[in-house]
């Protein structure tokens, strides 16, 4: 074990039983060290346990078995500190607040002033690229950008670490790779450990310092890999033999998918 | 601007051909009936006309009748849909039997008040009260529970205790589902109340004035009380419309195309 690493994921097991009373191993066993500052993907098909072991981390779910350490404390006390931001798989907007006051709500929550609040705000309106929204309400908005609003929430908290389960996935490929792109260059002003949930490879690959490659039925980890693309990273990776060679060795990596 | 005026002249051209019709008889050669069966709109009119003051004041009764009831009825309705929220494990079956109040049919809850209550105003307020609780319950416990996914687990991360969740998200959420069930209970209030009179003690209210008149064979009369409920529960509807429409305007059922 690495002392110095941030988050400690140490034999981690889920099980659980479904709506239909059969047992399911969600994880088995999983062990994780991730570093300060890291961008991570946790990678895998459907029932590989990805966003459970996301959700664990979060403390939304508690493992059956092993232990996870965040910061040198358990979940629920790093989540009770708000040191976490999560982005969802919906944006999950409130539909009656406006942009602005969607990103304003957990600094309400955490009471913090309103100068810092409106200040904050701005700043992270801005690095998202929506400063000209922040009036409009969540409807009037694309996909794209209703997700961005998700991103500038979570990062308006100055969390310690950004939690992202499939954050894209409900989006057009040209919208995904466009923040893929805007993911990395908010990602390089701010430093925040990542851990980003998702089935596409090179999204993965695209985005990662390292891929957890999870294989399903019971979910397990397979392959940690290792990406030295070098940063900062531009569309124009995606055409390397490098990058096309990393896509290929993670893809031989699952095991029975 | 065209297509909201169309939307505006269809209807209303529709309305004064039938007026048209009805006035030169159409009606009458149709079904076979003599003026003093159905007067004519003119007729109508003028004996409205005639005795405006007198029906003024009954509508009055009616409908102060009515919106008492409804604001009494809605706010049980609104209490126990909270109630049915925050203790889910036996709010869940108070709402049933509320919903099983909604089955009473209003002819045989209206001598039950008059038994109950010795004024016509308490009678007719009891019958509207049970008539609109159960569509409020039903509704507002609809958008308390029925949250986007992942609204509840933001919420969580950021360690927002029942309080918070409950103001800061249930309440705000169920808006919407209040003004449907306020728009239905608008509606059917009305109804209620006129039809409760009709077995009242009391001699007021539009209830009284269309049964008796149409009893003394007074069609004209009758017809001008049968106007002005019409009347009046439109302009009641527009009301709670145009609230709807300034209270809610982030919701889909009120963007403007």
């Amino acid at each position: 074990m690495n002392a110095a690493a941030e988050i400690q994921i140490e034999s981690v097991s889920m099980f659980y039983k479904d709506n239909k009373g059969n047992d399911i191993h969600a994880l088995n066993n999983v062990s994780i060290d991730i570093q300060k500052g890291e961008f991570i993907s946790l990678l895998g098909p459907s029932g590989c346990g990805k966003t459970t072991l996301l959700r664990i981390i979060a403390d939304l779910l508690e493992p059956s078995m092993g232990k996870v350490t965040v910061c040198g404390q358990t979940p629920k006390e790093t989540r009770m500190q708000q040191k976490y931001g999560i982005v969802f798989q919906n944006p999950v907007l409130y539909d009656w607040r406006t942009v602005k006051n969607n990103v304003r709500l957990p600094l309400e929550m955490m009471k913090i002033n309103k100068t810092e609040q409106n200040s904050r705000i701005e700043k992270q309106l801005e690095l998202v690229g929506l400063t000209n929204f922040k009036n409009h309400y969540p409807h009037q908005l694309s996909g794209g950008m209703q997700q961005r609003v998700g991103i500038a929430r979570a990062l308006a908290i100055q969390p310690e670490i950004l939690l992202m389960d499939e954050p894209f996935s409900a989006l057009d490929e040209f919208t995904r790779e466009k923040l893929n792109e805007d993911l990395l260059r908010i990602w390089s002003k701010t430093n925040k450990t990542v851990i980003f949930v998702t089935h596409n490879i090179s999204e993965s690959v695209f985005l990662s310092d390292r891929v957890c490659v999870l294989s399903p039925h019971p979910g397990r980890l397979s392959a940690i890999v290792d990406i030295d693309l070098p940063r900062p990273r531009t569309r124009e990776i995606r055409e390397t033999p490098e990058f096309f060679s990393l896509v290929s060795k993670i893809r031989n990596s699952f095991e029975g998918v | 601007m065209t297509d909201k005026l169309k939307s505006t002249l269809w209807p209303l051209s529709i309305g004064v051909l039938t007026l048209l019709i009805w006035q030169l008889g159409g009606f009458h050669a149709l079904l076979d009936l003599k003026p003093f069966q159905l007067p004519v709109p003119t007729g109508i009119a003028s004996t409205l006309a005639q005795n405006l003051t007198k029906a003024l004041r009954d509508c009055g009764i009616t409908v102060s009748g009515a919106i008492v009831g409804m604001i009494i009825g809605s706010s049980i309705g609104f209490l126990i849909a909270v109630v049915a929220t925050v203790f889910p494990k036996w709010g869940y079956g108070g709402l049933t039997v509320v919903s099983a109040f909604n089955a009473i049919p209003i002819v045989a809850l209206s001598p039950i008040m008059n038994r109950w209550f010795s004024t016509g105003m308490g009678q007719k307020i009891g019958v509207v009260t049970v008539v609109t609780m159960a569509a409020m319950a039903i509704n507002a416990y609809r958008g308390l529970t029925d949250l986007k996914p992942f609204s509840l687990d933001l919420m969580k991360s950021y360690a927002a205790n029942r309080r918070t969740v409950f103001f800061r998200l249930r309440l705000p959420n169920c808006l919407p589902s209040v003004f449907t069930a306020l728009k239905i209970n608008i509606t059917s209030s009305m109804i209620a109340a006129i039809v409760s009179e009709y077995f009242a003690t009391s001699t007021s209210g539009l209830g009284f004035g269309i049964k008796d008149n149409l009893r003394k064979a007074e069609m004209a009369m009758g017809w001008s009380y049968i106007t002005i409920a019409a009347l009046a529960g439109i302009v009641l509807y527009l009301i709670i419309s145009m609230v709807e429409r300034r209270a809610v305007k982030w919701h889909a059922s009120q963007r403007i195309k």
